[in-house]
């Protein structure tokens, strides 16, 4: 038909276009670094991603529905700012987990009431949460840092079958996210909703409640990625999770998830996404970069990703544009929709 | 009842508000009406409306910018490297304080230009160019003073930001300049139009790109202004200015009545926005109350703004 | 199986259904055709619980049966193939074929029984010889292809009777092929079918029984046998043209206003060729989906032209952006009001001066005259007749259909262009509102303007044109002039794979 549907290599090329990011960011840094390839580092590059990661996963679901959860650092920072007074007030280790779990999941539906019972933008709402969070976590803490007791860190640095607890929970996260939008009823009515909220009404989707939920689970995500990032640097300090929401953004788009709904992945999208930013990092800690260097290097390739999502976009559009008569009357588009299928 | 009503439909409802909540706090808050803490609130709201009024441009074009308060940072960073009689490259010489200037300027107008080059010709959705360009933006200017302040800038430079009258005068002029462009101007109408209908207004022979090109840059170069007002007053140019400041002023923005969807929105409304959290912010520190307290009620203010402002639209919905 | 007895329907007050009565057998294809507005599309929204009767009943099996919603309808085995589909791009399609419920393996597990939607999905696209996986994405497919998943997922809920509206219109020849391989299939599966279209070649060649609407009531109803197609067209046109039209006493002139010559684009047009005179009115007729409106916008610039020429008053015009046109004279009524021609939230006045704002503008910075802007959109709100209680500061989507419309016009007689491309210009208005359009085609004209004016509804342009093209598959198929004007010529040369000889 046009031309580049009868090419399609470069479309193929732009819907891995993170992959392939990947694949050369690890390329450069092995060239040039021995250090780098080592498992000892992999398994760091994947401790250091577990908070960002998990944060990042609960906004893969928001984004999903082609919303946005501007507050997920500062419900890090509450129910950290809770956990802390709690346990150093006397409380068990796990009761203390349970609750910041529970604050994760209400802070959650709190946004959720005013996007979905009032019909306010999330943008706005979770900007106002994002405040109010952040204020009532400084209130508890009185603006001091907290440092925890050492039963956090064990709680860190504790292995189950040779792997650290921060990357199993993280493994954890990701696999039951996976799962749940794949495998499910609910999961796979998120992404229906993410694409036509009027379609999905009128196939009998509960739409608001499946907003709901995501909102519910995205909360209960920062609660855990808040509790990962404790254990690993036990102290609740004033700025705790403070503008990790556009990390987490950040990482979830780099993953192929669109802001306006429907497209994405917790995996291998969102994963890959956080883990390349993190990679980046390591590998220029690696090569002793100037360490003020990492944010532009960072977000040059984050932009990089986003320009060549824009191109695939565009290409895809200029490939459905509509067609009165088909050329020549060959039906070669259909021959081609085999080949492509056929993966 | 009908006062009432038309009162809440009223574009001056936020002023209205102000004006109230001045009167009820008045007779509570030690120092709240006199003179020199009128000052105070001014210093503190004008460079924050000058940022306010340029990102008011970008969301009635449907846009946001989440670039502003890096680019007042690399701009005061820039400012201060070019000026600073320690380390500054013109330190001493009669052209810094002009080259100065136009470099914050300049800075502030590419970055802004960026962003729109992103937006309308690589087609970016806005929300993760301008995140992309704020990250970048933020970690230059930390990345070229190495996360240190500068001082040591000329005391010309420092009054432009200390004199309360000329920060009143440049502050003012460019809120009235954008009043005017959008108000008088035909840039002001088509603003609106895309703002409104993207398509509608490409079909009425609106040059869609251009115009939202350019509201990028001048959201650029309004931060631009505000970074001169901040770093002339604060005497620093400073890698970390205004970080936090984001959300205070897209808070300020929607609570003056712009819409995150595009096409409606005023600067008076952002102008009464800004005032009102000031005034909110303000009073609440003066009656001794901590600083998460007063962040606390600033989310509550944005979210009942928000849902006032739905309210109001079901209300005009159904008159 | 199904029957419809004495169904009556009003929208604002304008009757759209007069009492449609008839029966479908169980196992039967019926036909259903009738020219835009005669009622088809509302009729199959009541059967499909999108809409409620307000008189009359219809009858499933013997039984009552009146849905409220499409789930109903769903629940008594009725699916309704909407022309444009109700499907999720970014799920597979045994996904789409289930989102409204999916199975469970057991009450425990939450998740979706996959085997089962896998096994149930591949056997119902192998029935219709998908040659697919159930678990491809329904974005890869094309439109032909969409439509065998939305025939799909009719077999899933077990449907009885599939209604299909225009289910052809975005179809290659060979898909059309197979999707009527498919329907016959189901007939010999002895599930009942009602078919609307306009391409009633088709329609004798797949229904048993053929009902014909026009303006709401059914005028003819017998087996397709007894129907040939001049029939069918005498009993779809039937009705004498009413005085809905006003006189124009000018005539065209000689000049050339728009000269359009060998315009192309690849799968959109085919060597489009004609010329409009000055004070022209030259209508544009042929079916949804043939290629009329596509070639309006390459020729207002909003879609690409590969080849061919397009001059406005000798200026060639290619390559300009729709700025550009507009600024040397041209102008476009789009079909879609909503979405192209208004911004309706906004006021309008400010609706109505948007295209010629440059002209009220002064100076470097282009401080528009309020008192210029003002005045203009006065006078021509008087010139369209605006309703006079509507205010300027009031949004568009107050206003009705008609009204909203006349807005449109306004703000492109504002500019007084050379040359106005009018698409669709009475669609979902009043007879009064549609005689004032019409009466400001006419004023158009008689100054020397020259009118392209698309339309899907026959009577309107034979009622007004002084030349109609008729379009089909992205080509100009015939040309009539005024003196022979015939519907019958028009609608052949509309509905018709081949050239009228």
């Amino acid at each position: 038909m046009t031309t580049a549907r009868s090419n399609p290599i470069g479309l193929r090329l732009l819907n891995q276009a993170s992959l392939i990011l990947f694949a050369v960011v690890l390329m450069i840094f092995g060239a040039l670094s021995s250090a780098f390839f080592q498992p000892a580092n992999a398994v760091n590059i994947l401790i250091q991603t577990s908070s960002t990661g998990i944060l990042a996963v609960g906004m893969t679901f928001v984004l999903l529905t082609a919303g946005v959860d501007l507050s997920v650092g500062s419900i890090m920072f509450v129910a950290a700012a809770v956990g802390g007074k709690l346990i150093l007030s006397g409380w068990s280790l796990t009761a203390t987990l349970v609750v910041m779990l529970a604050i994760g999941g209400l802070y959650g539906a709190l946004n959720a009431v005013f996007i979905t019972r009032l019909a306010i933008m999330a943008f706005i709402v979770t900007l106002a949460t994002r405040y109010l969070g952040r204020g009532f976590g400084l209130r508890i803490t009185e603006t001091r840092a907290m440092n925890l007791p050492e039963s956090f860190y064990e709680f860190g640095a504790a292995r189950i079958l040779g792997l650290p607890l921060p990357v199993l929970i993280f493994a954890v996260v990701v696999v039951l996210a996976h799962l749940t939008l794949t495998r499910t009823p609910f999961g796979r009515q998120i992404y229906a909703v993410g694409a036509d909220l009027e379609a999905a009404r009128k196939a009998g989707i509960n739409t608001r409640w499946v907003l709901f939920l995501v909102y519910v689970i995205c909360g209960f995500c920062a609660a855990v990625a808040g509790i990962v990032a404790l254990s690993q640097a036990p102290a609740v300090s004033p700025g705790f999770g403070n503008n990790r929401e556009f990390m987490a953004i950040a990482a979830a788009v780099l993953g192929g998830t669109s802001l306006f709904g429907g497209r994405g992945a917790v995996f291998p999208g969102t994963v890959l996404g956080a883990v390349l930013i993190q990679t980046i990092d390591n590998g220029l800690n690696i090569l002793n970069v100037n360490p003020y260097l990492y944010p532009l290097i960072t977000s040059g390739v984050i932009f990089l990703a986003v320009l060549l999502d824009a191109i695939r976009n565009r290409t895809l559009e200029r490939l459905n544009r509509r067609r009165i008569f088909v050329e020549a009357e060959t039906d070669q588009p259909n021959v081609k929709n085999h080949c492509d299928s056929s993966r | 009842m009908n006062f009432v009503k038309r009162l809440f439909l009223s574009e001056y409802l936020v002023l209205g508000l102000c004006v109230v909540y001045f009167a009820a706090f008045t007779p509570f808050t030690p120092g709240f009406a006199s003179w020199s803490n009128l000052q105070t609130i001014l210093a503190y709201c004008l460079p924050i409306l000058v940022v306010s009024v340029g990102l008011t441009l970008v969301l009635i074009v449907g846009g946001i910018d989440l670039s502003v308060t890096s680019v007042i940072a690399l701009a005061s960073v820039v400012g201060g490297k070019i000026m600073s009689a320690d380390e500054g490259w013109l330190a001493g010489s009669p052209w810094a304080i002009p080259v100065g200037l136009f470099a914050m300027l300049l800075v502030s107008a590419v970055v802004g230009a960026v962003n729109g080059v992103a937006i309308t010709i690589g087609r970016i959705p806005a929300f993760i160019a301008t995140l992309t360009t704020m990250m970048f933006v933020s970690g230059l200017a930390i990345w070229l003073t190495l996360s240190r302040k500068i001082g040591g800038l000329p005391s010309g430079f420092v009054m432009l930001g200390q004199n309360l009258w000329i920060v009143a005068a440049i502050s003012g002029g460019a809120i009235l300049l954008a009043h005017v462009a959008l108000t008088k101007t035909l840039y002001g109408k088509w603003l609106y139009a895309i703002g409104h209908n993207p398509r509608a207004a490409i079909v009425s022979g609106v040059p869609v790109g251009r115009v939202t090109f350019f509201t990028y840059v001048f959201s650029g170069l309004f931060a631009g202004i505000a970074a001169i007002l901040f770093t002339a007053g604060l005497e620093t140019g400073n890698p970390e200015m205004a970080r936090d400041n984001l959300l205070d002023v897209v808070g300020a923005v929607v609570i003056g009545g712009t819409s995150l969807y595009g096409g409606k929105g005023h600067v008076i409304g952002t102008v009464f926005g800004v005032l009102f959290l000031a005034l909110v912010d303000n009073s609440l520190n003066l009656i001794g109350l901590n600083f998460y307290t007063i962040a606390m009620v600033k989310g509550g203010v944005i979210l009942l703004a928000a849902f006032t402002d739905a309210l109001r639209n079901r209300f005009m919905a159904g008159a | 199986m199904i029957e419809f007895v004495n169904i009556e329907k009003s929208f604002f007050g304008v009757k759209v259904l007069k009492g449609v009565s008839f029966a479908v057998k169980p196992g039967q294809t019926v036909g259903i055709v009738g020219e835009n507005g005669a009622g088809k599309s509302t009729l199959m929204n009541i059967l499909g619980g999108n809409l409620q009767p307000d008189a009359g009943e219809m009858r499933l099996n013997g039984q009552p049966y009146a849905p409220k919603s499409p789930r109903a309808a769903e629940h008594a085995r009725i699916a309704f193939i909407h022309q444009d589909l109700n499907l999720f791009g970014n799920l597979s399609i045994a996904e789409n074929l289930f989102i409204g419920g999916f199975p469970r393996p057991s009450a425990w597990l939450p998740f979706i029984d996959r085997r089962k939607i896998r096994e149930r999905t591949s056997e119902l696209l192998r029935d219709l010889q998908l040659p697919y996986g159930p678990d491809t994405l329904v974005e890869r497919l094309s439109a032909g292809e969409r439509q065998l998943v939305e025939i799909a997922k009719a077999l899933a809920i077990d449907a009885k009777l599939i209604i299909f509206d225009e289910p052809t219109t975005s179809l290659t020849a060979r898909e059309t092929e197979r999707l009527f391989a498919i329907m016959a299939q189901l007939r010999e599966r002895g599930i009942a079918m009602l078919y609307i279209s306009h391409s009633l070649g088709d329609v004798l060649r797949l229904c048993d029984e053929i009902v014909v609407l026009r303006d709401g009531a059914v005028v003819g109803n017998a087996p397709a046998s007894e129907l040939p197609m001049e029939r069918m067209i005498a009993l779809m046109v039937g009705r004498e043209i009413t005085q809905l039209f006003p006189q124009r006493d000018t005539k065209p002139e000689e000049g050339i206003a728009l000269d359009v010559r060998g315009v192309s684009q690849p799968s959109v047009a085919r060597n489009i060729t004609f010329q409009l005179h000055r004070g022209e009115v030259l209508g544009v007729a042929g079916l949804m989906g043939s290629g009329r409106s596509e070639l309006a916008r390459i020729l207002f610039g909003l879609d690409p032209c590969a080849a061919g020429e397009i001059r406005l008053n000798g200026q060639l015009l290619n390559g300009l952006s729709p700025r550009e046109r507009i600024q040397r004279g041209l102008a476009f009524l789009t079909e879609d009001r909503r979405m192209e021609g208004l911004c309706m939230e906004a006021a309008i006045a400010d609706n109505a001066a948007l295209v010629a704002l440059p002209r009220f503008a002064r100076g470097l910075f282009g401080f528009v005259s309020k008192k210029k802007s003002r005045g203009a959109v006065r006078n021509i709100r008087e010139a369209v007749k605006l309703t006079a209680s509507a205010r300027d500061a009031q949004p568009v989507k107050t206003l009705s259909g008609g009204n909203q419309q006349k807005v449109v016009l306004a703000k492109w007689l504002l500019n007084e262009p050379k040359v106005f491309i009018i698409d669709e210009p009475t669609r979902g208005i009043d007879v009064g509102a549609k005689h004032e359009v019409y009466r400001l085609i006419n004023e158009l004209a008689a100054r020397g303007t020259g009118v392209l004016m698309i339309s899907s509804e026959v009577e309107e342009l034979i009622g007004m044109c002084d030349r109609i093209l008729v379009m089909r598959r992205g080509e100009i198929r015939d040309t009539v002039v005024a003196s022979e004007f015939d519907r019958e010529r028009i609608l052949r040369a509309a509905l018709h794979d081949k050239a009228p000889a």
